[in-house]
């Protein structure tokens, strides 16, 4: 079967625009795993979180896409801190696996205090929805475009605060090895506080630029968190980069899976390249090296 | 969600206690001289099905005074036993053995949803009792129930062929379906693939998707390639609302259909006008003008009744007949055994219980058409007619097209 080559360059098209979305929640969660070692699901209920807000400053303040996205990182990212000093801290002595579990229920009850809040209902940004662009047989939304750019301009932003900033550097340290950073005298407390509230706020972001192209309810998060997790992964849990690649090779993997495979299946592509990954490289793709 | 109902706080579960005794003491005031006619309700007062439970039992409750007041069936009166479902198969099989067990029921009547009805069904006719339901999925008259079940819900088959109908009706030539991963999916799309052609139409093709996805360009991609000039969306509200905003974006500007459970006033006010005008929606429909529908509507204090309550107004009213129509004992075998000669057929129309009971005691044929429609059953149980109501999205609002 001859595959049209222009429905290939859209599949790869709509990869890449999925793949950055994902991209940056999916630095959230691989950055806790950093600093932190454990992984925290919790993240699905502050895309959640992050979107609802987004939705607040938007829909009720009339605040347009990018000061949304503001509002939703510092919502989530307060959220995060708040709930990890309140629930996942005194878990932390009792190892990882007890901290995931308790990340997984904190995740089921802020996603309920979010549907006690908003209720179950759909919930749409207030924005014109605009016809796509075409170019040729490809097409492209601008609200994809717009995504696009405020996916990239986090990610260039997280890189500039890890690379350049006296505090993005202590963050690499204490994910590179805790002790010694505590030796230096690095406040590990301080780095966690931190790590929570910049990586919940990207969560928080990442909820807001699927609910500007899609819509939002309290399981908006939920349905990401696997596709996110996937992402960290295939990256190398633990590497900022690594989630970057992972992010947009899930992307591209589901939507090319479409060439042979019914869209049914597509959620499969996750599962399967987590398990790939884990058999064949399991530090995944860039290795475990935060930066 | 299992898991939390089985914590029932102190409170709920003796608030719980005290509605059930006040619900199944009710029907016993105006006393009963011979044995009391036994007759079970299992509706689902809370879980996903709570918004409509409460009235369907409400209506059965109804009619059951309604009976005894004009004396009866037989002479003897009605006797209800009412349970909650929860929604949930497992509190729902516990439910219905108490019914059977305990309260030696000779029918239940009103299960909801298709999961349940499925668990339930076994322990009915089983034990033969008989068992009336509202659940549309085309596998439940496919169980090997023995006749001790009938349904009054249009099946997958049913409503699917009139959406075929009124697509051809609409001249459409080429139809693509967007279907969520459901039971439904494969069997709506086989139906429709059965019926346009007869109208001069074709199917062009369809996408099974996974519904728990942000973002189906692909599909819609998909969908465009086969350049219909239908869509029809058989999803849930969720997807629903992502494929009509992203159909909207790829510039399709051919037609679309769904069902009217999907695409709803919720979904309507949560796009844009010019993303949803248009869109035809497909619900089956009580039989609105009938006088059965109107003195329920009264009764139950709405101008616009839930299918689902009207339904189970005519379980009862069809259970009542039945055992009437019988003339022995009150026996789900007896239901059985009788149904179809007071629900079809050329006797005398009549659209309640007590006008029924009447004319069987004078010896006269009847043929029950209820608040829901015709109520005629193939001999699997499914009901032979049912009108669906076409409406189109206009403004943000439904507008009644037809109903067929």
């Amino acid at each position: 079967m001859s595959v049209p080559l222009d429905e290939v360059a859209q599949l790869v098209l709509n990869g890449l625009v999925a793949g950055t979305m994902l991209a940056v929640p999916a630095i959230g969660f691989t950055a806790i795993y950093a600093v932190l070692r454990f992984p925290n699901f919790s993240l699905a209920s502050h895309v959640t979180i992050g979107a609802f807000a987004g939705y607040v400053a938007n829909a009720a303040g009339g605040w347009p896409a990018w000061a949304a996205v503001v509002v939703a990182f510092v919502v989530a990212g307060a959220a995060g801190v708040v709930t990890d000093q309140v629930v996942l801290r005194p878990l932390r002595p009792a190892g990882a696996l007890t901290t995931a579990i308790g990340a997984v229920a904190l995740t089921i009850v802020l996603e309920n205090v979010v549907r006690f809040g908003f209720g179950n209902d759909l919930r749409g940004y207030e924005l014109p929805i605009r016809r796509d662009w075409q170019w040729a047989a490809v097409r492209i939304g601008p609200q994809q475009v717009e995504n696009l750019v405020i996916a990239v301009v986090a990610m260039v932003a997280v890189f500039a605060f890890l690379a350049f900033t006296r505090t993005g550097k202590a963050m690499r340290a204490v994910a590179d090895d805790p002790t010694l950073a505590g030796l230096k005298g690095i406040d590990a407390e301080r780095v966690a506080r931190l790590t929570n509230f910049g990586a919940m706020g990207l969560a928080g972001v990442g909820g807001v630029l699927l609910g500007l192209d899609t819509t939002i309810d309290p399981l908006t998060g939920f349905r990401v968190i696997l596709s996110v997790f996937a992402a960290a992964v295939v990256g190398g849990l633990g590497s900022i980069p690594g989630a970057v690649v992972g992010a947009l090779t899930i992307g591209v993997a589901e939507e090319l899976s479409l060439l042979s495979l019914a869209p049914a299946y597509r959620t499969a592509v996750g599962f399967v390249a987590i398990l790939l990954v884990l058999t064949l490289r399991p530090r995944g793709l860039l290795g475990e090296r935060a930066y | 969600m299992l898991t939390r109902s089985a914590h029932l706080s102190r409170r709920t579960l003796l608030a719980g206690a005290a509605a059930a005794a006040a619900a199944t003491s009710l029907p016993r005031v105006g006393g009963a001289q011979a044995a009391a006619i036994r007759l079970g309700t299992l509706n689902p007062l809370t879980g996903s099905g709570g918004s409509y439970g409460p009235s369907m039992r409400k209506a059965m409750e109804w009619v059951a005074q309604e009976v005894n007041a004009a004396g009866g069936v037989l002479g003897r009166q009605v006797q209800l036993f009412s349970e909650d479902d929860q929604t949930n198969p497992e509190p729902a099989v516990r439910a219905a053995r108490k019914l059977i067990d305990v309260d030696k029921v000779a029918a239940i009547m009103g299960t909801w949803a298709s999961a349940v009805t499925t668990a339930v069904a076994p322990l009915c006719w089983e034990s033969k009792t008989f068992l009336t339901t509202v659940s549309g999925s085309d596998t439940i008259t496919q169980l090997p129930h023995q006749g001790y079940l009938i349904r009054t819900q249009p099946n997958t088959h049913l409503q699917i062929g009139k959406l075929g109908e009124f697509l051809v009706s609409l001249k459409v030539k080429r139809v693509f379906t967007l279907a969520a991963q459901t039971p439904f999916a494969v069997p709506s799309q086989k139906r429709l693939a059965e019926i346009l052609p007869k109208g001069g139409a074709e199917t062009v093709g369809s996408v099974i998707y996974d519904k728990d996805k942000t973002t189906f360009r692909s599909e819609v991609d998909q969908a465009l390639r086969a350049k219909p000039d239908m869509i029809y969306l058989n999803g849930y509200t969720p997807d629903c609302t992502i494929l009509m905003k992203e159909l909207f974006k790829a510039g399709y500007t051919g037609a679309k259909v769904a069902q009217g459970y999907a695409v709803n006033a919720k979904l309507l006010g949560s796009l844009p006008n010019e993303v949803t005008d248009g869109t035809y929606t497909a619900t089956p429909s009580p039989s609105v003008e009938s006088a059965g529908y109107k003195r329920l509507a009264k009764v139950l204090g709405t101008d616009d009744l839930d299918p689902y309550s009207c339904q189970c107004h005519d379980h009862i009213s069809l259970v009542l007949l039945a055992i009437a129509h019988g003339k022995g004992e009150a026996t789900g075998t007896t239901i059985k055994d009788h149904v179809r000669n007071i629900s079809q057929g050329n006797g005398v129309k009549v659209d309640s219980a007590v006008e029924g009971l009447k004319l069987l005691a004078q010896g006269k044929a009847i043929n029950y058409e209820g608040a829901s429609g015709p109520c005629d059953f193939t001999e699997s149980g499914d009901i032979l007619d049912c009108k669906i109501k076409f409406e189109q999205a206009q403004g943000g609002k439904f507008k009644f097209v037809k109903l067929i």
